[in-house]
């Protein structure tokens, strides 16, 4: 390649201005540029749900293979793979989230970046393609359970769409808690390891405690809560719980436990969109005032 | 350029101050920035070089205090509201990021690009140019994380000119660099005010700035000491600098050789003070003496040097040893102000 030593203002170029046009394409471009960044990262996990997928399988055909009954309906082989949709949804929002903002802080790379786009745009950009990530893992992992049920059944459930735009909308709920978890972190990494510890762990304790504490109102403040629509919606349970016999201390006496088995749907909607709308709007304030602290 | 162009205001900053708590990071600083001049932007590690400069790419909101930008022929204060289409015109290059090492040059450069509005149809061409600028074509699509320092500072450099704006503003752009690659950045901003840019640069690395600077703002603790060119610094000061460098010096006969030239030197230095104005500099291996900066009072030292059998092989007055004078005396100035 020859070296241009010489310096040459380029000529009757001209620049976009700056106005609607510009905006938008610039959320485009930063889309563009954020699928070259993240490829790599949408490989391993896509080989990571495709992986969780085949070892369901082969647990299946396995315990058809020594003579477990397959269930008889579609929905309830369907449940199999779904036991835990909630990790898998985690674990890939906080790989491709984690470092959405905490790393313009960390490498200085905002330094860089602006003032040539503003947060918002930047953000929008960056959300899409990270969060499409997401989603395309949830498409491809449903349709799979589709195909294998079709396999089996020779028919899918209606229902497995509805379940898998549940799945689609708590993943984005999730996905919006990573990118609060990642405004408030210095490095992606504590933002990831955080958020899988927030999710995973303490979520999970919570939700036993609460259960513990025999509360007869629907645990709708705890975000995971609503993953249990996902399962749910393939045969929605009336009621949406069920009280549970636990024996008392005291012999031959049984204190009953109210647990809650899905959201309603209309709940599981304002819920999750909620929750995400503030997420989103506490990330991106924090990400202004730390711009603004100097950080 | 004409002349009018020349004397025109790009950018103006009217007593900005910005702070941190109590703390005042910059203190009522009022500035301006001609078409086409190199400014050179000086201070000490904490002077608020970069807090001035996070505050012109809005970065950071001043306390108090505004910042006007040409555009369209008139100057307009640069607010919230006009940030985007007032700071398109410009490039920056803050602090020292890291990059996104998974990224090529060829990447990260279109990208701003493209950011800035530069039509595709150019895209590639415009990347190509400016890379091959500071000799990098072969590097253009290897991956930022196998450069070496100096490249990705050059690369920096080049992603605050890549949309061709008119007004540069660069933080410490030669900091970390070798002697080499600070000539090449040096010859690169020299290029591009041959091209009619425009260039603030922040720097503590004062040959760096006297080569090339038309205008040096030093500012310490936040205020700005001095606006000025050189030679009118020098002017205000009253002093100077000359280097003077012998033959041979050994360690023996080093302090009976100073205190010589300080019996000679002085007294014909033109200053009041009287005191050794000669000092010795231990890593240039040269030595320094401060002057009234008159042409005269300079033939007369050499003269008397000459006369005196001082083995000179060089006698000169060199910008960025007035510099630094100029430079510390003004810190030291604020120090003791502070103290």
């Amino acid at each position: 390649m020859s070296e241009k030593k010489t310096m040459v203002k380029p000529v009757g170029i001209e620049k976009s201005k700056m106005g609607i046009k510009r905006q938008f394409n610039q959320v485009i471009d930063t889309m563009y540029f954020e699928l070259k960044r993240n490829y790599k990262k949408f490989i391993l996990l896509l080989g990571f749900y495709v992986g969780i997928f085949l070892l369901f399988y082969l647990l299946n055909e396995t315990q058809e293979a020594q003579g477990v009954e397959t269930p008889d309906d579609p929905e309830e082989y369907i449940l199999t793979y779904l036991a835990n949709i909630g990790t898998l949804i985690i674990i890939s929002t906080a790989a491709l989230g984690g470092a959405i903002i905490a790393e313009d802080f960390q490498k200085q790379t905002g330094n860089l970046i602006f003032p040539k786009i503003s947060k918002n745009r930047l953000l929008t950009g960056r959300i899409i393609v990270r969060y499409g990530f997401n989603a395309i893992f949830i498409c491809i992992y449903f349709t799979l359970i589709a195909y294998v049920t079709d396999y089996k059944y020779s028919e899918v459930p209606e229902t497995l769409i509805e379940s898998m735009l549940w799945a689609l909308l708590y993943t984005f709920m999730i996905f919006t808690f990573v990118v609060f978890l990642s405004s408030i972190n210095k490095s992606p990494s504590a933002a990831i390891v955080i958020s899988i510890l927030l999710l995973l762990v303490v979520a999970h304790v919570f939700e036993m405690l609460l259960f513990n504490m025999n509360l007869d109102n629907e645990p709708l403040f705890l975000i995971t809560y609503y993953e249990k629509i996902i399962p749910a919606s393939l045969d929605m349970p009336n009621p949406r719980y069920e009280d549970v016999s636990l024996t008392s201390r005291e012999e031959g006496e049984f204190i009953e436990i109210r647990r809650w088995i899905t959201p309603s749907k209309i709940d599981a909607l304002i819920g999750m969109l909620s929750f995400a709308g503030i997420f989103l709007l506490f990330a991106y304030i924090i990400y202004m005032i730390r711009q603004s602290k100097n950080e | 350029m004409n002349e009018n162009d020349k004397n025109e205001v790009l950018i103006q900053f009217k007593g900005l101050t910005k702070k941190f708590g109590s703390l005042y990071a910059v203190s009522n600083i009022d500035l301006e920035i001609k078409r086409g001049e190199i400014v050179g932007f000086l201070g000490p590690n904490g002077a608020g070089k970069t807090t001035t400069m996070k505050m012109m790419a809005h970065l950071l909101r001043p306390t108090k205090g505004e910042i006007w930008i040409r555009n369209n022929g008139e100057l307009v204060k640069l607010t919230s509201r006009n940030k985007s289409y007032l700071l398109d015109n410009v490039g920056f290059l803050i602090e020292n990021p890291a990059f996104y090492g998974d990224m090529t040059a060829r990447q990260i450069l279109s990208y701003f690009a493209r950011l800035k509005g530069y039509p595709w149809k150019n895209l590639t061409a415009r990347v190509e140019e400016v890379v091959g600028m500071f000799g990098l074509s072969e590097w253009i699509d290897k991956k930022l994380k196998i450069y070496s320092k100096g490249m990705r500072q050059k690369i920096g450099i080049l992603s605050a000119i890549i949309h061709d704006p008119d007004i540069i503003v660069l933080d410490e752009p030669q900091t970390g660099l070798d002697p080499k690659a600070r000539k090449e950045v040096r010859d690169f901003l020299l290029k591009l005010k041959q091209m009619g840019k425009t260039v603030f640069l922040s720097s503590h690395l004062l040959y760096e700035i006297s080569k090339i600077a038309d205008r040096v703002a030093i500012i310490s603790h936040g205020k700005l000491m001095a606006y000025d060119n050189l030679e009118n610094l020098e002017l205000k000061t009253g002093k100077s600098m000359l280097n003077i460098e012998l033959l041979t010096i050994s360690e023996e006969t080093l302090d009976d050789t100073l205190q010589k030239l300080n019996e000679v030197v002085t007294p014909l230095t033109g200053l009041e003070t009287q005191l050794s104005e000669v000092k010795y500099n231990q890593d240039s291996e040269i030595f320094e003496v401060l002057f009234d900066g008159d042409p005269k009072t300079q033939h007369k030292i050499f003269r008397t040097l000459f006369e005196n059998n001082f083995n000179i092989i060089s006698f000169s007055v060199p910008k960025a040893t007035l510099l630094e004078y100029l430079f510390i005396n003004y810190t030291d100035e604020v120090r003791e102000e502070n103290e």
